[in-house]
């Protein structure tokens, strides 16, 4: 029986696997200051992307929402900045996710469960009414339709779509990886339709941000730190050469990205983490692709702390686990932070959780003083190592993928592979107590009482889902076959189709519709369960 | 041979759109080397989809996996179209985040593997075993 008042070291390694010594010091392994790490703001960035970092410029503190019907997730937004969160964040619930519309006679007890159901732009309107998107920078956690969604938004209300505010996560290959599949998200579509989002919004909403590669849900499914650097680098790789045969140069892309990180359990890890991807990003960025501009070299990082860290056993363990997650966060310079709320594994936020989480993120700020000087850890020797230590293992990856080719690793199922082995490797460990996980494999608690769920009214919900039918009904359905038809069309001419998708959105079509008409341009069945039968108008490209 | 010791296919697979993959395809890996022949279904399966799989792998075993909250009314329909297809009396576990205060109604549905967080992997065997009244070699 372990007896709790004795702590042993249960682990020598780092969460990811690293071996790691039991003291470091000054020695041949430390590389040149100006060289390696420079200082804050400076080439290569190791310490961190802005020269005063928090003082010249706060971390936005974030809190995701999203559930039921737009209006209830409008209520959620409003209610998490009362209570201090300083940026809008949207979740979509998975239907919308995965442009399958609410109407999907397989998936009715899923709309609107976990994130709000915005299948048309109608339901963005309803959402954001009252909110001049030219101004109110939104974060939105999806993928799939977004950017032309709001876009839409912005040309039905005639505001100008070069002044639009906000993000997106375009990268559809790290869904494809993430759980998604590839029925889902066929990889050469994914990796096209990805470009198109950037090269259409550098373009057209250069002040649009693009959360991309999207790391945070390889990390979830089953990649160590160095993993996450390997499989989000070879992504970006590939999407600025598909760009530049395109026409469009790096200092065009690469300043609208930022990295979709995350933070996991083991801190100095995944500090190493933080400053090892902005040394290999900024050395990618100019001695691979070519960057001249310093604000391509200069990765900016979003994080939201790890979900899958969390327990469901005794919950509130998590309060513990997501402030020092958010402390990683912040010692590694990150731009933006979501700390998770202690229920996630149990439910979508309840509002004590949700005004935990942005406590937490305040009193880092204000008592803790986790924001008072840049990269404080920078010259540790053991940080230093663990920095040099990630990056090999990462570029190593890096090369092995691309040794590949980033698709064929993909669909080879190479990279699913190596994330299944990570994953087996957890579960192995902690059967053998190699890694210990307090209140799952040790330290249980047989008597734990079961967490508060978040509960809210469905009414929204089906008042929603009668709109939906009604606006389907009333809509002018020439206008909407001649836009999906065009958007089909460009898409089999290897046109960009996000204006085609804008214009599809502003006469009512859904995205199920929209993404379906690309799905058929590409061979691929029209609903990827293949319940539903492509519209008419499609019926003869339909495989 | 005798049917106790013939091997015990199980169908693993999730329904709806859930994507948390991790959990089920670690199980299906552990299962296999336990000497399970797993029948991975994979993700992103409706309800008919799965239980014609079902049929069509003759399986012993049906196990499905949730991370999302839709579960109760996932299994719900399950357990009712199993029962009208004829295979009804093949036993079904469900992992993943399944909250203490859903497993009676689970129960009620006629499922007796419910494997929430925390369950152990040779729970998990015994179960199977005992469900199929088949032995692992």
């Amino acid at each position: 029986m372990t007896d709790d008042n004795e702590i042993k070291l249960s682990r020598t390694r780092t969460w990811g696997g690293l071996a790691t010594e039991p003291s470091y010091g000054p020695g041949p392994a430390q590389g040149d200051y100006h060289r390696d790490l420079g200082n804050p703001g400076e080439y290569p960035y190791t310490r961190g992307a802005y020269p005063h970092m928090y003082r010249s410029r706060m971390w936005t503190l974030r809190h995701i929402v999203g559930y039921g019907a737009p209006e209830d997730t409008r209520d959620g937004i409003e209610k998490a900045r009362a209570a201090g969160a300083t940026g809008i964040n949207v979740v979509v619930d998975t239907l919308t996710q995965q442009a399958i519309d609410p109407d999907h006679p397989a998936f009715s007890a899923e709309v609107g469960l976990e994130g709000c159901s915005i299948p048309t732009l109608r339901d963005a309107e309803r959402l954001l009414a009252g909110i001049d998107i030219t101004q109110q920078d939104i974060a939105w956690h999806s993928t799939i339709l977004t950017y032309p969604m709001v876009a839409a938004l912005a040309v039905k209300q005639a505001l100008p779509l070069d002044k639009l505010q906000g993000s997106n996560m375009p990268d559809h290959l790290s869904l494809a990886l993430s759980g998604w599949g590839t029925a889902l998200l066929p990889p050469k579509m994914a990796q096209r339709i990805t470009a198109d989002c950037v090269e259409y919004s550098v373009k057209y909403s250069p002040r649009w941000a693009l959360g991309m590669p999207q790391a945070y849900d390889l990390r979830e499914r089953g990649l160590t730190p160095a993993g996450e650097i390997a499989v989000g680098m070879a992504i970006v790789n590939r999407l600025i050469d598909d760009l530049k045969q395109r026409g469009m140069p790096v200092d065009r892309v690469a300043p609208s990205l930022a990295w979709v990180s995350t933070s996991d359990i083991d801190f100095f890890e995944e500090i190493a983490k933080f400053r090892a991807l902005r040394r290999i990003w900024a050395r990618t960025m100019k001695e691979r692709h070519g960057a001249t501009d310093h604000r391509s070299m200069r990765l900016r990082i979003a994080c939201h702390t790890a979900g899958k860290s969390l327990t469901y056993q005794q919950p509130l363990n998590n309060l513990a686990r997501a402030s020092i997650q958010t402390m990683a966060a912040l010692l590694g310079g990150v731009q933006s932070v979501e700390t998770c709320t202690y229920d996630e594994p149990i439910c979508i936020p309840t509002p004590e959780a949700r005004d935990l989480a942005i406590r937490t993120q305040q009193i880092l700020a204000h008592e803790v003083g986790a924001a008072r000087t840049a990269d404080p850890l920078g010259g540790s020797y053991y940080i230093e190592a663990l920095t040099d230590q990630v990056e090999a293992e990462a570029l190593k990856m890096l090369a092995e993928i691309e040794a590949i080719g980033l698709l064929k690793a993909i669909e080879d199922h190479t990279i699913e592979a190596m994330m299944d082995r990570h994953g087996l490797e957890i579960q192995r460990e902690m059967a053998a107590k190699e890694r210990v996980v307090v209140g799952v494999n040790e330290f249980v608690q047989a008597d734990a009482r079961t967490p508060r769920r978040f509960t809210f009214d469905p009414g929204h919900t089906q008042e929603h889902l009668r709109r939906f039918a009604e606006l389907k009904r009333s809509r002018d359905q020439s206008a909407l076959k001649n836009k999906l038809q065009s958007l089909y069309t460009a898409t089999v001419n290897d046109h960009n189709t996000h204006g085609p998708m804008i214009e599809a959105f502003v006469a009512d079509a859904t995205i199920a519709e929209i993404w379906g008409a690309v799905r058929v341009a590409y061979g691929h069945s029209y609903d990827p369960f293949r319940v539903l039968q492509a519209p008419g108008y499609f019926a003869s490209n339909v495989p | 041979m005798t049917a106790a010791h013939s091997p015990i296919r199980c169908l693993l697979g999730m329904l709806g759109t859930d994507v948390h993959t991790k959990g089920i395809r670690t199980l299906a890996q552990l299962l296999r080397d336990a000497g399970v022949e797993v029948i991975y279904l994979g993700e992103h399966n409706t309800v008919e989809g799965m239980v014609s799989a079902l049929i069509a792998e003759d399986a012993d075993i049906v196990g499905v996996s949730f991370s999302s909250a839709a579960y109760v009314h996932y299994l719900a329909q399950l357990t009712t179209l199993m029962k009208q297809k004829g295979v009804g009396g093949i036993p079904l576990m469900v992992g993943g985040l399944v909250h203490a205060e859903d497993h009676e109604q689970l129960r009620q549905m006629g499922i007796q593997g419910i494997f929430g967080p925390g369950s152990q992997l040779q729970d998990i065997i015994a179960y199977i075993q005992r469900a199929t009244g088949k032995k692992l070699g």
